[in-house]
């Protein structure tokens, strides 16, 4: 060891750290499978409010929003990964996405639930969360490969 | 010109790997650097201490449960030690490609 590296040396330096840094990135982001879940929390959310029944609605809301809540926050504070992304690299551009991401799904969920119901369809609560699910499940994966596109440009060595 | 420094203790293939990964995160279960870096828990061990001891990384243990948990994360002077240590890099490379174009 000592001295400054010849230049091929440092080449291969800098492409192992962006191949080590590209790995943590697809180990650290949501896996697909996650959006499938939560789709289909939320739609056991849905049926539950449409059967009107106190014992459906009082077994499956509870477990369904506790389900809910554990995967999100193990996903958001890296638990079940390991690690957590990094805020460097996710930036505000990033959040902006998820934040708008979710609330394109809370607002395509609530507007079709309240407009079946006020049109008299049957079962609102239902179809407007399994349309959101299936945004959740089509839109979730999208996401991270656009995440992971943001977070790729802010690793070292790119300019920021 | 960024500033740059070349660092040697950061430097060496295992420990350039392990900052590399904690760099891309806000911190990292032991585990999961062990898996990622293909080390031994008591290999992985000792180049956390080196690198704790230099003050580029933190090391946090907790309970989760009543299982130990240790998780380690960049310290501020280890992300700059590293940002440096790639620009440093990066001249390398960069100086080289400037005597290697044809005049």
């Amino acid at each position: 060891m000592g001295g400054h590296p010849q230049p091929e040396e440092a080449a291969s330096a800098l492409a192992g750290i962006r191949r080590q840094q590209e790995h943590v990135v697809d180990a650290v982001l949501v896996p697909a499978w996650y959006w499938w879940a939560v789709g289909a929390a939320m739609v056991a959310i849905g049926a539950a409010v449409d059967s009107h029944r106190a014992v459906v609605l009082g077994v499956v809301i509870p477990v369904a929003v506790i389900a809910l809540v554990a995967m999100t926050g193990a996903m958001i504070f890296g638990a079940y990964r390991g690690a957590q992304v990094s805020r460097e690299l996710l930036t505000e551009r990033g959040a902006a996405y998820i934040v708008g991401f979710v609330w394109l799904v809370v607002g395509l969920t609530l507007g079709c639930a309240f407009g079946l119901r006020a049109a008299g369809a049957p079962w609102p609560a239902t179809i407007a969360t399994a349309l959101g699910g299936l945004a959740l499940a089509n839109g979730g994966p999208r996401l991270m490969r656009r995440l992971r596109v943001i977070m790729l440009r802010n690793r070292a060595g790119n300019a920021r | 010109m960024s500033p740059s420094r070349f660092d040697e203790l950061i430097h060496a293939p295992t420990r350039l790997a392990i900052v590399s990964l904690l760099a891309a995160v806000e911190w990292a279960d032991f585990k999961f650097i062990r898996d990622e870096v293909h080390l031994s828990d008591s290999a992985l061990s000792k180049q956390l201490t080196t690198l704790e001891e230099a003050g580029y990384v933190e090391i946090r243990k907790s309970f989760v449960g009543k299982r130990p948990r240790t998780s380690a994360r960049l310290s501020k002077a280890g992300r700059a030690a590293f940002d440096l240590h790639v620009a440093a890099l990066q001249e390398i490379v960069a100086r080289s490609g400037a005597t290697l174009r044809p005049s």
